[in-house]
Order: structure tokens, then sequence, then C-alpha cells
């Protein structure tokens, strides 16, 4: 036991030391594609891959100046052109989230802090604009009681109009480290106890949010 | 049958292409819409003949109060079926601003035709509200859209094309059979006119 | 509105599978000299000619297409250890350990490094024999679903890509069986929902 827990802090060591920017970038890129629900935005990290990027863009002229073989500079640009990629898919998946579940993420708080700044002001014009072809569309041909857009009519307690991410859906994912019942939800615990190590587990979202916000697990 | 309409409509939805869109369907719009009219007339009708009858409306189970639910349901049904209809077909118009282009005019007339007024509207809205975004945060995310191949790849040149042919990034000698490693790009319209093939292993 | 599925946003395109096959080390003898290279993904190098060094398999593919260096074939890849996997996995019902993206790079290595794999032929039919027994088994395996959380060893990206929204389906409605209870009470809770309106609409419209 004691072995096997030096084990894993020497993982976990060389891992802090050797994880670049671009691994948690596609680590972020993996969870973000897989996960059902949109995810918090990793606003540092982005803002450290842009600040490389352009560094990487500005050696590139340096490059030129300097007449560096051809060779080393197109090596230098598949490097640039796979983060760049990494960068903009990453991005692109979250507004493409953000646009299929606008209304819900505009009305529920935990999801909106979830976005960075121009996400926000994205989905709030998002909103904006789909509300109103909705209400020109359909809404405003409708008897007054029935023009809601998140209630089917005013007799509705709840937003039963939204669409909201589903949290059942199914994912695959892979615990970095051993997770006991501690590591989830206590509300699953009948559903999961534990997860073993780098073993491929298709699982309910719902009840690997916990270890995969606490960054304890990756999705594939 | 009440709402069998809205069915309709939906289903038309649903039989078109994943990702392609048909041609509004006004005609049957239209008709769900009178449909959700219609249902709403006949139950304040049955709930004024309730008050008529002095019963009272919030408690009483009669005839009278489940054919006014029914018209209510039938309503929300319909409801539901117009607002699938449209937000599906948004969800399309969306996916056109990323995988067609940005502007309106750059969609095919094919495309074009198919998309109602508000639709139209609606597509310019959301685009320009992506390309907002872009422009806070400073890239371009209309580009890339599958991940990156080695810029560079190699070819047989299959028919003599001459001597100190200009390329992006150099000159080339393009003679019959000789092996060359071209910029993608510019190899690309050499390949589709049949003058190269590409080499793999 | 609601209720539709997402597995087409969730899925990884077969691009970008071998996109992430490409970061996977790999060992080369490059053939040039070469100054260290300072990517954005890491540093890799000095390169000296005859030295054998690791880089990522993009980089590798790269070099080897300008002629700059060999791959060395991965250890796994060899013929005695293929087919020492194929026949484990033709005996058992568990997956042999291989890489996680043993068919993308295999593919990757064919169309490009094919003068550095020996048995070439061999090698590609041994690959693909596994990928078979394997895929056969991943087939066999959801028949035998009975669980809401089911677990694999060993299974290589394409292959949980490929079940993936076959499975995740199947194993909602597990779920959800499995749950009957809790269902049940959701449905009653909806098929209250028509009944409130025979208390509101009309208290609403009395007014008109």
């Amino acid at each position: 036991m004691a072995t096997e827990e030096s084990a894993s802090v020497m993982d976990d060591y060389e891992m802090l030391i050797s994880t670049t920017d671009v691994a948690l970038l596609k680590r972020a890129w993996r969870n973000e594609k897989a996960a059902p629900e949109i995810l918090q935005f990793e606003s540092s990290l982005v803002q450290r891959i842009k600040e490389q990027i352009e560094l990487a863009e500005q050696n590139e002229e340096i490059f030129e100046a300097n007449n560096i073989e051809p060779l080393t500079v197109s090596l230098y640009q598949m490097d640039l052109d796979r983060t760049q990629f990494l960068l903009r898919s990453y991005l692109r998946v979250r507004l493409q989230k953000i646009e299929k579940y606008l209304f819900y993420v505009l009305k529920t708080d935990e999801y909106l802090n979830r976005l960075s700044k121009q996400e926000q002001m994205f989905a709030r014009r998002c909103t904006d604009d789909l509300g109103s072809h909705l209400d020109e569309t359909v809404l405003a041909k409708l008897p007054d009681n029935y023009r809601s857009i998140l209630k089917q009519s005013i007799t509705s307690e709840e937003d039963d109009m939204v669409p909201a991410p589903r949290l059942d859906t199914f994912v695959i994912c892979k615990a970095k480290q051993y997770l006991s019942g501690l590591d989830f939800e206590p509300e699953y615990s009948m559903e999961i106890t534990e997860m073993e190590r780098d073993l491929l587990t298709f699982v309910c979202y719902k009840f690997v949010k916990k270890p995969l916000e606490n960054g304890k697990i990756d999705l594939v | 049958m009440y709402a069998r309409k809205g069915y309709e409509l939906v289903k038309d939805l649903a039989n078109g292409e994943k990702g392609q869109l048909q041609p509004f369907n006004e005609d049957l719009f239209n008709q769900v819409v009178d449909q959700c009219t219609q249902h709403y007339l006949e139950l304040q009708a049955l709930i004024r003949k309730m008050q008529e009858e002095s019963v009272d409306v919030r408690e009483t189970r009669n005839s009278d109060h489940y054919g006014a639910l029914i018209h209510h349901l039938s309503l929300i049904r319909n409801k539901r079926c117009l607002m699938a209809y449209v937000h599906n077909r948004a969800e399309v118009i969306q996916n056109f601003a990323w995988k067609v282009g940005l502007e309106l005019l750059e969609l095919p007339e094919e495309i074009q035709e198919k998309l109602s007024p508000s639709e139209k509207n609606y597509f310019g809205k959301h685009s320009s509200a992506l390309q907002s975004y872009m422009a806070e945060v400073g890239i371009d995310l209309n580009v890339d859209m599958v991940p990156p191949k080695d810029p560079y790849i190699k070819v047989r040149v299959l028919d003599d094309m001459g001597e100190g042919i200009l390329l992006s990034d150099k000159t080339a000698n393009l003679a019959r059979h000789s092996m060359h490693f071209l910029k993608r790009t510019d190899a690309e319209q050499y390949i589709a006119r049949g003058l190269m093939e590409e080499l793999t292993g | 509105m609601a209720g539709q599925s997402d597995s087409t946003m969730s899925l990884f395109s077969s691009e970008e599978i071998e996109f992430m096959a490409e970061d996977e080390m790999t060992e080369i003898v490059p053939n040039l000299r070469m100054d260290s290279l300072n990517f954005i993904c890491g540093d890799y190098g000095p390169f000296l000619p005859q030295l054998a060094a690791q880089v990522p398999l993009w980089l590798a593919l790269a070099l080897k297409k300008r002629g700059k260096c060999t791959i060395r074939l991965p250890q796994w890849m060899s013929v005695e250890n293929l087919t020492r996997v194929l026949e484990a996995e033709r005996d058992s019902h568990a997956f042999q350990p291989l890489p996680f993206h043993y068919i993308e790079i295999s593919r990757l290595l064919f169309d490009h490094a094919r003068e550095d794999i020996p048995d070439m032929y061999m090698v590609r039919s041994l690959v693909e024999d596994i990928r078979d027994v394997r895929f056969h088994k991943v087939e066999t395996n959801l028949e035998k679903f009975t669980a809401s959380t089911v677990t694999w060893k060993n299974m290589s990206a394409m292959e949980v890509n490929v079940i993936r929204a076959f499975a995740g389906r199947a194993l909602q409605a597990f779920y959800k069986h499995d749950n009957e209870q809790q269902t049940q009470d959701t449905d009653r809770a909806l098929d209250k929902q028509p009944q409130i309106p025979t208390d509101r609409p009309k208290r609403n419209l009395k007014p008109r």
C-alpha cells in the first residue's frame, strides 16, 4: 500500500513538472467535448496559451529575418498550427454548447458563472436574437396566456419549455488515481462506490461530475 | 384529431436530412397557428358557459371543464410543435455560420430561398454576434475546423511542367517523374489538374 | 424541444482522434544535426546523427517525410508481440494491453514510414486481425451489459468511439429501468401538470 501511494505521489509530481499548457488545454478540450454541460472556462490557461501563440508568431518573423532553415521553420509552424487548432476548437465547442442551451445557460447562474466575459456577452446577444426570432415567428401569433418562451402557458409553475443539458448522458472516463466513495456526491453512493485508476468506465455523467470538476478524472 | 397538424409539422422537420433545411412550410405552419386560435376560442366559450351557469369554474369537474382542458392541452401541444419546428431550424441556421459562412450572401442560393424572412434576419444577427465575440477574443474561429496536417506533402510530377515554376516559397523544376516536397496549398491545384500525384509511405 | 441527443456534439471525429494519437511519444534516429526545438508543446532535441531521440509522433512523421530520420518501430508493434497479443485476444474475454491509440499509430506508420517497418505486411495483417477480434469482442460485450456502470480494461480510443453512441443510449435505458421507482415518480409529476390548468387558466381567463 505504502509503495503504491508513493508511486502515485511520484506520478503526480512527474505530471506536475512535465505537463505543458498544451497538454492541459488538450485535456480541457477533450473534457469539454465529451461533457453534456458547459464546464468552467479555463481562463488563465487560455491566457497563457494565447501569449505562447503570440510569442511563437513573433519567433516566426525572427526566423524569416535570420534566414533560418526552412526545415526548422516548417516544424515550428506545425507546432503553432496544432496549438491554434486546439485553442480554436476549445473555444468553438463552448460556443456551440452555449448556442444549444441558450435559455438554460442564461437563467442558470451556476452556468453563467462558468462562462468567460466574452462568452457571457455572446450568450446574452444570442438569447435576445433567438428570443425575438421565436417571438416574431411563433409566440406573437399565439393567445396571450401562451406567449412565454420559457413556459408552456401561464399556468406552468416551472420553466417547462427550456431545453436543458442532459446530465444522465453516459460518458466514458478514466480516473487519474484510485477514487473512493468520498470522491463522489453522497447522493449517488448507491450507484458508484469506487473507481480504479486508469480503468475506462462508462458511466452516467452526473455520477462523476464532482471528481471531474476536482480534476480527478478525465473524459475520453 | 386535435394536434394532428402540429405532429405533421414536426414530422416534416424530422423527415429532412440532418443538418439540411426544407423550405419553411408556411402553409402547414399557419394552419397550426390557426388551430391554436381556434382552441383558445373554444376554451373561452366553455368557460363563459360555465360562468353563465354559475358553476364554480375552479372546482367543478363537469364535461365543460374537461372539454376546456382538452383544448388547453391541444393548444400547448401545438405550441410545442411550432416552437420545436422553429427552434430546430434555428439550430441548423446557427450551424450554417460555422459550416458555410458568416455572411448571408455567402450562403448558396438554394439555402437562402429555404429561409423565411425572420430566419434570414436571425442568421444575420447571429453571425454578427459570433463576429463580435471573435473580435473581442481576437481569434478567428471560422478557420481550422479540422485538425491541421503537415503543410508540406511529397509529390511526383506526372507530366512535364517545365523549369523555373514559381511556387509560394521557391521556384522549382518540375520535370516529369521527378519527386518534390511542396506546400500542400501549392500542390493542390496541380494534383487537381492531374499533373502531380501525392506520395505516401 | 427538450431531450435531444447530444451524441453529435460529444463525438470525436476520426481526424480528431488521429490528432490526439499524433502526440504519442515515438523513438526516432535522426540523420541530421539540429538544435533543440522549443515548441509550445514542449522541448525536443538537440538532434545528432545516429543518436536516438524521443519526439511526438507528428514530429517523427514530419522529419521522416523530409528524409531526416528513421522511425524505430514501437516495441508493441513487433511481429512477436503482435502474434502473442492476437493469440491472447482470441483466448480470453479480456482486452490485451495495447496503446490507447494503437489503431491510429499503426495506420500512420503504415502510411508514412513503410520502409522502417520490417515485415510490413505481416505487421499490418496482425494489427488488422487484432482489431477485428477486439471489435467483435466489443460487440459481444455489449450484449452482456447488465449494470448502469460498465468498466473496461485496455480498450482503445477508436473502440471507445465506435461504441460510444450506441452503448451510451443502451446504458441510459438500463439506468432508467434500474431506477424504475424514481422514473415513475417523475412521470407522475408530469401527469399532474395537465391537472393544474383546470384550476388556473380559468382563474386567469375570468376577467376577459
